[in-house]
């Protein structure tokens, strides 16, 4: 069978997964609540109320999010026909949970706190196995090039005292990965997925980058390779006002984003708006995933929507259970399903 | 040369009910993999999921009907075998072509638009009617092919 016909079961059973996906009214209804147990009552019509039950109070919504989303993953990673697919869109949360580690064993050798309490359960790896790796340093087992990045990253903090410096090799230890995944699964929407990521990624550092007024040769190893736009290309931006980016990076798509933002010359304004702006970049590089009836794509398109569900879910229950204004929080809401 | 004759309306027979029949089982094999998906997740659209699936098994008919009637106009099914000369006799082996081949590609292209359908039912049971026409469509070329066949098949004088 042609391969992409392995995929009609698994494209058939995400769209009527995709059904359940939570509409954007429903996340509106949740924003018009006074209270965050009105919120959580409109949650327990959906997929989530499985999980309401094993809240322990109302502050606590976060665990039902991350619960809802390992479920989603775990499921998909059972019917997949390659769960390589999956794995993509997990390895960001290994590499938080490495960075947690990592923060937290500095924290410890400076008298300090573990900080195990931000571990997230939604990676490939068990958070125990990586817990016990770390803990016992014996990083040999450890996928996804970690058994050389991890010590690689304790021995830089040794001898930089750079926490930035530090967080930037794991984040380019992950781009890495995730490229090379993607070009082993040999399916080109997947390549296409991460490069836009890298981009996206990439663009959002520039941003923090210019704020910051970093040199060039500063700021060059903040950016990471495998996007579409070159690392030179990109760094030439820092040289120029935040208002002319959109027609420097004309030739590439990443430059209608900037189109999404109202205001560019509020960087702390702009930084915010480009995080929901890039995300539904990303979005977009999976939008014609919905026209193909087998193609792999729908894997990825399918847990991105799941992935953007849960921050418009998140960023509802906070504006929510901290009363801030709506209007704000509707303006960080992604869209585009 | 009788015997030739006879040899190639069996092929033409042959290759009709199988050609179709193997088209049909990939189609509808398609179309059962995405109605699982499906179901799996509702099992309430197994009615139109079947439809749907059922949908690509028509060419495998088809494909069965052509190869009946090869074999009966030279008088295998019962009866007295006919005389059949090896230009009759391929004169009905390219009778069945249209089917076979049609049959094939139709059954197969159809289960995909199948496919895509029940996928179109999971997201938008609304859209039911609308899902049940496009695949629908595909088997016009079906019809066409096994008229052709009949015509032909017709023609041929024994």
């Amino acid at each position: 069978m042609a391969p992409a016909e392995r995929f009609a079961y698994a494209v058939a059973r995400l769209r009527a997964m995709s059904g359940r996906l939570l509409e954007e009214s429903l996340i509106q209804r949740i924003l018009d609540c006074e209270d965050l147990d009105s919120a959580l009552k409109i949650l327990a019509e959906t997929a989530y109320s499985a999980w309401l039950v094993e809240l322990k109070g109302s502050g606590d919504f976060d665990r039902i999010i991350e619960a809802e989303l390992s479920n989603a993953y775990t499921e998909v990673q059972k019917f997949v026909p390659d769960e390589r697919l999956v794995q993509l869109c997990r390895i960001p949360y290994d590499f938080h949970n490495v960075k947690v580690l990592v923060k937290s064993a500095i924290l410890v050798r400076e008298g300090g706190e573990r900080r195990y309490d931000l571990l997230t359960s939604l990676g490939n790896i068990p958070v125990e196995e990586l817990v016990v790796a770390v803990e016992s340093e014996d990083y040999r087992l450890l996928p996804f090039g970690l058994h050389r990045l991890l010590p690689l990253c304790l021995s830089q903090w040794e001898q930089t005292r750079d926490i930035l410096q530090v967080e930037n090799s794991l984040d380019a230890g992950l781009f890495s990965v995730l490229a090379e995944i993607a070009v082993a699964t040999g399916f080109d929407s997947a390549v296409r997925w991460v490069k836009g990521r890298i981009d996206a990624e990439n663009i959002r550092n520039l941003l923090r980058l210019k704020r910051l007024d970093l040199d060039i040769a500063g700021a060059a190893s903040f950016l990471h390779e495998g996007g579409w736009i070159a690392g030179e290309k990109l760094l030439a931006l820092l040289n120029e006002p935040v208002e002319s980016w959109p027609r420097v990076l004309s030739f590439s798509d990443v430059s209608g984003v900037f189109a999404n933002v109202p205001d560019l010359s509020d960087l702390g304004a702009l930084i915010v708006e480009m995080e929901r702006a890039l995300d539904e970049y990303v979005s977009a590089i999976l939008a014609r995933a919905k026209y193909e009836a087998f193609t792999p794509e729908n894997v990825i398109a399918y847990l991105w929507a799941k992935e953007m569900e849960a921050k418009n879910l998140r960023i509802a229950l906070v504006a929510v259970a901290n009363n801030t204004d709506r209007t704000i929080a509707r303006g960080l809401l992604r869209h585009g399903r | 040369m009788e015997l030739l004759g006879v040899m190639l309306a069996i092929l033409g027979a042959a290759m009709a009910a199988g050609w179709a029949g193997a088209g049909s089982a990939i189609g509808v094999g398609i179309a059962g993999e995405s109605g699982a998906g499906v179901m799996t997740e509702d099992p309430g659209k197994f009615g139109l999921v079947l439809l749907l699936q059922a949908l690509p098994g028509t060419q495998g008919i088809y494909g069965l009907l052509i190869a009946f009637f090869a074999i009966l106009k030279v008088g295998l099914l019962g009866g007295e075998p006919i005389a059949v000369t090896a230009y009759q006799g391929l004169g009905i082996f390219f009778a069945c072509l249209p089917i076979a081949i049609g049959g094939y590609f139709s059954a197969i292209a159809q289960g995909k638009t199948s496919a895509a359908s029940i996928q179109m039912i999971a997201k938008r049971p609304e859209e039911t009617g609308k899902a049940v026409i496009l695949p629908a469509m595909v088997e016009t070329y079906a019809v066409l092919s096994l008229l052709m066949s009949i015509i032909l098949l017709n023609g041929i004088k024994l």
